[in-house]
């Protein structure tokens, strides 16, 4: 892309050139002179030949199923029996220190404890505490890694979900799909390297925004493709009527000379990218409706998945789709599930929103095993940040709320290298701090990266002026979550 | 004494032009050789041009040879070698000039023939000699293929001192398992039987302990005061600075790693749990014994030349993904996601990168067992996908010889129970998926009795939904 901003300075005019060359051309040689590097170019920014990983991968597929909202660790993955001991007492000042509130729970008098709804029981080998309303996830105990000392900066969604996301709280950086799509390109010539899944639970939910899955300041062919939650997955892929396929053809080749016209005049890389695109859709056209038709798998994959699963927009139904996705060859594959925001009515809210996503995102990992795909394929579950250990609002026996901690919270990952049927990390008795092995969302990121072979400070891109990083200049690789 | 020193650094000087010059009577003497013989027929009209270039040959080889003198005195060079290299370096000067007087004075062309012949092999053997004291006795083979390797009978010597695998950190002796191979990697090309700059060996604890020309580099337990670590620590740019400009410096790990051992007594043969550790030096142990437990497979131990790219573009031609596995590895996954229809005849191509291909995906492909053949001439093959493909349980016989193949995918297909006997061979064999074939229960949990090693995946049996007791829901606690 900075390549064509370069040429296009090539095409300045020659009054132009002569009226800026006396400050121009002496205030580079200036510059040289002070600063001897200034025109060698650096090698190691552009040492990565786009598509190759730096060193051989674990996992050469991501998909990510964001839990979006923030799903509660106490009634899933963190185990604290300490609370419902101490259910009703407040939370001790010692133990709060300086973690700030938000505004919905920061004027409140008294912080109550509040124990876990559900009971716990350990699974698999490892032994591993999981909530019983996961069931499924459960009986899978030994094919996940949970990590229960995840931390963030943020402390609201929107800023929370984008750090996660993107490695920035504001939204101005490409996501870490459209990061794999610049480092390691497309495997399937016919689909996107970024695909975006969405879809809706029952609890109370929080919006998400393309902000999310932009390319940021990457070329635009990096974007998230977003697929619809209705019966045509992608909208407007298929021929309107009375064009087939010779006239479509013969419209975009025509689109294109006009847009390379164009691109010759205002040299502005978008329009390239355009053209990428319009192409890329046109091969979408034969390979999305083979992909995205659900009704030609079999019965027992039906059978794991849950009925729900053929219902389009569904997670169930996303998941299966995320698998045939990540199967042929998508690079990344990220799913939203809206509804984990459980500020009150949590035991009820809670319990419909385990029942939606439970036992798909434990077929998704028992299917790619099958497969032989888990070997390779990273699969991420978990929200942008954990929720309180005290209640929100009025405490009752059976009902409470939590309202947002980004201190302490848990997600769990599966395949493409990480060590399963382990648990990495640990809180104190109250589930509030980290007493052991803390991962940022700066050393999740390194870490991720680092399964995909690719080594998180050498993927940059220069950008105004200097260069980025998903993990911008933070983050370290984790070895006791690598198998 | 001063006056000594100043001529001994002006010694130093002139016989660090020896490496350069010396090429330019060899290149001259060749060019001489080649006129005389190829311009046979016109003898009379080459011979006044060769003798003049034979004398200038003769003016530069004896310079050189003086150059070469004053470098040797430095001491730092393998006795041995060098000895050899000396007297023939010398002997070509000689013949050099015999053979200018020779061609001067018009002796018959028999005797100017020999005299040619012989002065341009001595040449080519000193040439050699002195290639293998600047770059050390294996440079030449170290690249050659294992199979020609193995051909000409050239062991490695590497090879033959295998650094023992960290598999438990604390039981590691920390010189031989964490010292000695930075060392080798970093600092053994210049410090060696072969090479001594600076009179020092880095390649045996005795050698180590004796020191270089300014005494012992080790001052135990005060790693500040020890030459090798200050040496390291030095700028980029001080002289003095080692590994020297333009070989790669160390890592800061490895420089910690170093001082760390310095400074818990530099004992040989101590095991890390036996010195003690701080939290900085816990996490970079950490990464090496890690680092260590990563390396999957010995394929990965065997360096190969990269692959030819007009081979993998002709392959990339028919729709197949056919790249590096990483950046600095000449591995290559050959993967036929966007070549669905692909046949044997199309993946014949393959061939010409066998000796690369460590991942081969050719799942929902046409290839039949007739390709297994090919297969078998892929010896470093790791990965094997062949996932809904007409394979049937005989061409499983051509994979027994992969001595490194670790992961077979045969979901999709026809393999029986008699193909699960052939696989059993394959000792290699770590991962076997065998979802919706014709194996049965009865024929895994065979395999399983014979090979517990292997992790086979034959597609899930559980009881789905696991229904939630709803009683339990209630509040119990």
């Amino acid at each position: 892309m900075e390549n064509e901003f370069f040429k296009n300075r090539l095409n300045i005019t020659r009054r132009h050139f002569f009226g800026q060359a006396a400050a121009g051309i002496g205030g580079l040689a200036l510059g040289s002179l002070l600063v001897p590097e200034l025109f060698k170019g650096d090698a190691s920014a552009q040492s990565l030949p786009l598509g190759v990983a730096h060193f051989a991968p674990k996992a050469k597929r991501v998909i990510y199923l964001c839990q979006n909202g923030a799903p509660s660790q106490y009634e899933s993955f963190d185990y604290k029996p300490m609370l419902n001991k101490m259910a009703g007492q407040d939370l001790p000042d010692s133990i709060r220190g300086t973690q700030r509130l938000t505004g919905m729970t920061a004027s409140q008098d008294k912080f109550p404890l509040v124990g876990s709804y559900y009971n716990f029981k350990q699974h698999g080998k490892s032994g591993t505490y999981i909530s019983e309303i996961f069931p499924h996830i459960g009986s899978i105990a030994d094919d996940i890694c949970v990590i229960r000392t995840m931390s963030t900066d943020a402390i609201n969604h929107d800023p929370a979900l984008t750090f996660l996301q993107t490695g920035a709280q504001v939204g101005n950086r490409p996501s870490m799909g459209a990061w794999m799509s610049y480092g390691l390109g497309s495997e399937n010539k016919n689909l996107p390297a970024f695909c975006v899944l969405l879809s809706r639970g029952r609890g109370n939910g929080q919006g998400v925004y393309s902000k999310l899955w932009t390319n940021g300041f990457l070329d635009s062919t990096h974007q998230g493709v977003v697929f619809s939650s209705s019966e045509d997955p992608i909208l407007y892929l298929n021929d309107s009527d009375g064009i087939d396929k010779a006239g479509r053809r013969r419209m975009l080749d025509q689109l294109a000379e006009l847009n390379h016209e164009g691109f010759a005049e205002n040299k502005d890389p978008e329009v390239e990218a355009k053209v990428q695109q319009y192409e890329m859709a046109y091969r979408m056209q034969t390979a999305v409706p083979e992909l995205t038709d659900l009704s030609k798998e079999p019965d027992h994959i039906i059978k794991m998945y849950g009925p729900e699963c053929l219902v389009p927009g569904t997670y169930a139904a996303n998941v299966l789709l995320a698998r045939k996705l990540s199967e042929s060859g998508v690079r990344f594959v990220q799913i939203y599930h809206q509804g984990w925001d459980s500020h009150g009515n949590l035991p009820q809210e809670m319990a419909m929103q385990a029942q939606d996503v439970d036992r798909s995102s434990a077929a998704l990992i028992t299917d790619l095993k099958q497969r032989g795909l888990l070997d390779e394929t990273l699969v991420i579950w978990g929200g942008e940040f954990g929720r309180t250990n005290y209640c929100q609002g009025k405490y009752t026996v059976d009902n409470y709320g939590r309202d947002h901690h980004p201190r302490a919270y848990s997600i769990f990952m599966a395949g493409g290298g990480v060590k399963a049927g382990t648990v990495y990390g640990e809180t104190d008795e109250l589930g509030y701090n980290v007493v052991k092995d803390p991962v940022h969302i700066h050393d999740f990121h390194a870490t991720v990266q680092h399964l995909m072979g690719i080594n998180h400070e050498q993927l940059t891109y220069k950008h105004l002026g200097r260069r980025y990083r998903l993990t911008d200049i933070a983050g370290n690789v984790l070895p006791g979550l690598i198998a | 004494m001063i006056l000594a020193e100043a001529s001994q650094s002006w010694l130093q000087f002139w016989g660090h032009f020896h490496p350069m010059l010396v090429h330019l009577p060899i290149g001259m003497f060749f060019m001489a050789g080649i006129l005389h013989f190829f311009y046979a027929q016109k003898q009379q009209e080459a011979r006044p041009i060769v003798t003049r270039i034979l004398i200038w040959t003769s003016i530069f080889a004896v310079l050189s040879g003086a150059m070469g003198w004053s470098l040797a005195q430095s001491g730092e060079y393998d006795p041995s070698t060098l000895q050899i290299h000396q007297w023939l370096g010398i002997s070509t000067c000689v013949l050099s000039l015999g053979l200018t007087y020779v061609m001067r004075s018009g002796m018959s062309i028999r005797i100017t023939n020999l005299l040619f012949i012989l002065s341009l092999l001595c040449l080519t053997i000193t040439g050699h000699y002195g290639g293998n004291l600047t770059h050390g006795s294996d440079y030449l083979t170290a690249s050659l293929p294992a199979p020609a390797r193995e051909m000409l009978g050239i062991k490695m010597e590497k090879e033959a001192e295998e650094v023992p695998k960290i598999t438990n950190l604390k039981e590691a002796v920390v010189y031989a398992q964490l010292v000695k191979p930075i060392l080798t990697q970093r600092c053994i090309s210049c410090h060696n039987a072969e090479k001594q700059k600076g009179k020092l060996r880095l390649d045996s604890p005795n050698f180590i302990l004796a020191g270089g020309e300014d005494g012992p580099i080790i001052a135990a337990g005060k790693p500040l005061e020890s030459e090798l670590i200050k040496r390291l620590l030095l700028e980029q740019n001080d002289e003095h600075h080692m590994p020297p400009k333009g070989k790669t410096p160390l890592t800061e790990n490895e420089i910690s790693l170093l001082h760390w051992w310095i400074q818990q007594g530099a004992d040989f043969n101590k095991k890390v749990a036996q010195l003690s550790s701080d939290e900085k030096i816990n996490a970079i142990l950490k990464k090496y014994s890690q680092a260590d437990a990563t390396q999957e497979s010995a394929v990965f131990k065997q360096s190969i030349r990269a692959a030819d790219e007009a081979d993998l573009a002709r392959i990339r031609k028919h729709g197949l993904l056919a790249n590096p596995i990483s950046k600095d590895q000449n591995y290559i996954e050959v993967n036929a996601i966007n070549a669905p229809r692909i046949t044997n005849k199309e993946l014949a191509d393959l061939l010409s990168i066998n000796a690369q291909i460590i991942r081969l995906k050719l799942g929902n492909t046409g290839v039949n067992g007739d390709f297994m053949k090919e297969i078998a001439d892929m010896p470093l093959l790791i990965f094997l996908d062949l996932q809904h493909t007409k394979i049937a349980d005989k061409d499983l016989e051509s994979l027994k010889g992969l001595a490194y193949l670790e992961s077979i995918n045969l979901v999709g297909t026809q393999i029986s129970d008699r193909g699960l006997q052939t696989l059993a061979k394959i000792k290699s064999l770590k991962r076997l998926y065998l979802w919706q074939t014709r194996v049965t229960e009865k024929g895994v949990a065979q395999l399983k009795k014979i090979r517990p090693d292997v992790a086979i995946q034959s597609g899930f049996k559980g009881l789905w939904p696991i229904e939630v007791d709803s009683s339990q829901l209630a509040f119990n606690k």
